[in-house]
């Protein structure tokens, strides 16, 4: 914070006055940055916000037989979906994935970023490994997996080799949810540990040597010399990561309709069967709205964290 | 002598943190990589023998001793072939299209001090991250009226703006100190030359990173493709694949076959630029 506040009233002080003499009048810097930021303004204003300004226009209107056509109910789909048993579920199990699976893969890609930073034999090729899963888009990994999940699949063959009884995965309510988690993080962890892995590989090694002969251990190197100095990454890693796990819509799609019993049904797959099965349009673009206001309070606390953590 | 023995104790412990270290790491490594192993071994041979050794567990589970190639031949045959070569068009120009927008919108965000900048930063990252998936319903409806389902355009145009490579690009461009920004301006450069000739060039390995970012976000993308129409013309790869899963009578060899190819494609290219990806620009472009 305090970097740019003293960077820029210098810069600004020798762009304009101290250099009176030139061929051109330069343009101003407004109308520079605004050619530059056009293309990228445009697509936001047609593709993110027009159809979030639909949605919200949609919500507040609904399909009367009555009357033929639709007519202004005001906030009403807003309240028949909180009075609405399926989406409350939703909310609920969106609200404990997120709150489970976030921490996981970001602690998770942490540590493996820590681990193959350090010199270990054919550390390189181990770090690959767990970023391969990368490369396989969801809808490949949910097909993937709905293989490994059967009864008589992958799965439950590690189980019996370890003497564990089978068990059930996605046909479970108690462990569909859990096996999702793990199959989203197949693929998630090593793309978010490269982003760690380029911000550790950015700390000085002076910082180590230092604290090595200041007689810091391994944990507490990691603790205070590691961790802080990679918040910049690690911040970004938390705001994607978590927008990203709101939108988890192919694995359920594809592998558990939302079910069983409700078990999986993530807001984004509840959106979808209540816009194109049920047919509720009002009610879904009204569901939507809350979707995208959820992500958008959880990246402004998110920006807030990290402004106060890098004004300290 | 205590000085030698004491010496000798740390490289006793150094070597051992090394082996643990090497043991701990490998064995992570093979556990992320059976599940696309298992699927590559069971891509080469015929589908009714995907289950056949896995109870229990044996060397023929993860090895096959007469592969074939029979499963992707097949896949020729099947829509598999033209949804993965859909798949790389609209990929293509995703990434070609989306670095442009996304690095002069970064720029003008990292480089020029115009007044009120950062909350345009705020605005423009923030608005990006209303989710995309999340607003595919309500602009499926707004592409029907526009008649742009169903197009190349169509499935191309949401992926070319992206708020994580603007985030991105923008990070390590504030990296590039403002000395070279006045030493361009002495040379007679505007910005669009500081861009060009300056940021660009400096900025390899996060326009390789943001490249990804653009071409795994098209590449991956489930939720649009299956809303903005997919007819037999424009069906991309992980529709198709669904689509084939969702049969009644899945043949599995080729089911593995076609997740191998949509894997291996975006695969290879991460392969080629990880090591630009790691690298940050900081180190490279001041040093």
């Amino acid at each position: 914070m305090s970097q740019t506040t003293d960077r820029r009233p210098a810069a600004e002080g020798r762009a304009a006055p101290t250099r009176p003499a030139r061929r051109r009048r330069p343009a101003p810097l407004i109308a520079v940055a605004a050619a530059f930021l056009a293309p990228a303004f445009i697509s936001l204003l047609v593709l993110r916000i027009a159809p979030a300004a639909v949605a919200l226009w949609d919500s507040l209107y609904r399909h009367s037989f009555l009357q033929g056509g639709t007519v202004f109910v005001g906030i009403e789909n807003y309240t028949d979906l909180f009075d609405n048993v399926d989406f409350k579920n939703a909310l609920l199990v969106t609200l404990v994935f997120s709150l489970v699976v976030n921490p996981l893969q970001i602690s998770a890609a942490f540590l493996l970023a820590v681990l193959y930073t350090r010199k270990a034999a054919g550390a390189k090729i181990w770090r690959s490994l767990v970023v391969l899963p990368i490369a396989v888009p969801p809808a490949v990994s949910a097909v993937v997996w709905s293989v490994i999940y059967r009864p008589d699949g992958l799965g439950n063959s590690f189980l019996s080799l370890l003497g564990l009884p089978a068990q059930p995965f996605l046909t479970s309510p108690q462990q569909s949810l859990a096996s999702i988690m793990v199959l989203l993080s197949w693929i998630g962890v090593g793309y978010w540990m490269l982003f760690l892995i380029a911000g550790i590989n950015d700390v000085p090694t002076e910082l180590y040597e230092a604290a090595s002969i200041d007689g810091a251990s391994a944990w507490r190197k990691l603790w205070s010399v590691t961790l802080p100095l990679v918040r910049r990454p690690l911040a970004f890693v938390l705001v994607a990561d978590t927008v990203s796990n709101f939108l988890i819509f192919a694995p359920v799609q594809i592998l558990t309709k939302g079910g069983p019993s409700g078990s999986t049904n993530l807001l984004m797959y509840d959106i979808y069967t209540r816009a194109y099965t049920l047919g509720d349009l009002s009610k879904a673009q009204a569901e939507v709205i809350i979707l995208v206001l959820l992500t958008l309070v959880i990246v402004a606390v998110q920006f807030r964290l990290l402004r106060s953590s890098d004004a300290a | 002598m205590i000085a030698a023995t004491t010496q000798a104790k740390v490289t006793r412990q150094r070597t051992v943190a090394y082996l643990g270290l090497s043991v701990l790491g490998a064995c992570i490594g093979i556990l992320f990589l059976t599940p696309l192993w298992w699927t590559f071994v069971n891509s080469l041979r015929p589908g009714s023998d995907t289950f056949r050794y896995l109870n229990p567990l044996e060397w023929e589970t993860f090895f096959t001793a007469t592969p074939s190639l029979d499963n992707y031949a097949a896949l020729l045959r099947s829509d598999l072939g033209l949804a993965t070569l859909n798949s790389i068009i609209v990929s293509g120009i995703t990434v070609v299209v989306g670095l442009a927008i996304c690095s002069m919108a970064a720029f003008a965000l990292a480089a020029i001090p115009f007044r009120g900048s950062g909350i345009v930063f705020v605005a423009v990252v923030v608005s990006f991250l209303i989710p995309f998936d999340a607003i595919a319903i309500p602009l499926a409806n707004l592409f029907r009226d526009w008649n742009l389902q169903n197009t190349y355009a169509g499935l191309i145009l949401p992926g070319l703006g992206n708020g994580m490579a603007i985030f991105l690009l923008r990070t390590f461009f504030l990296a590039i100190p403002k000395d070279l920004v006045e030493a361009g301006r002495l040379d007679g450069l505007g910005w669009w030359g500081i861009f060009r000739r300056i940021y660009l060039p400096l900025s390899a390995p996060s326009l390789i990173g943001a490249g990804l970012t653009l071409f795994l976000f098209q590449w991956q993308s489930y939720v649009w493709p299956l809303l903005n129409g997919t007819d037999s013309q424009h069906i991309l790869g992980p529709i198709a694949l669904s689509n084939m899963q969702g049969q009644f009578n899945v043949d599995y060899g080729v089911m593995f076959a076609g997740s191998m190819v949509l894997t291996l494609i975006p695969l290879a290219i991460i392969i080629a630029f990880q090591r630009y990806f790691i690298q940050s620009v900081s180190t490279t472009g001041l040093k």
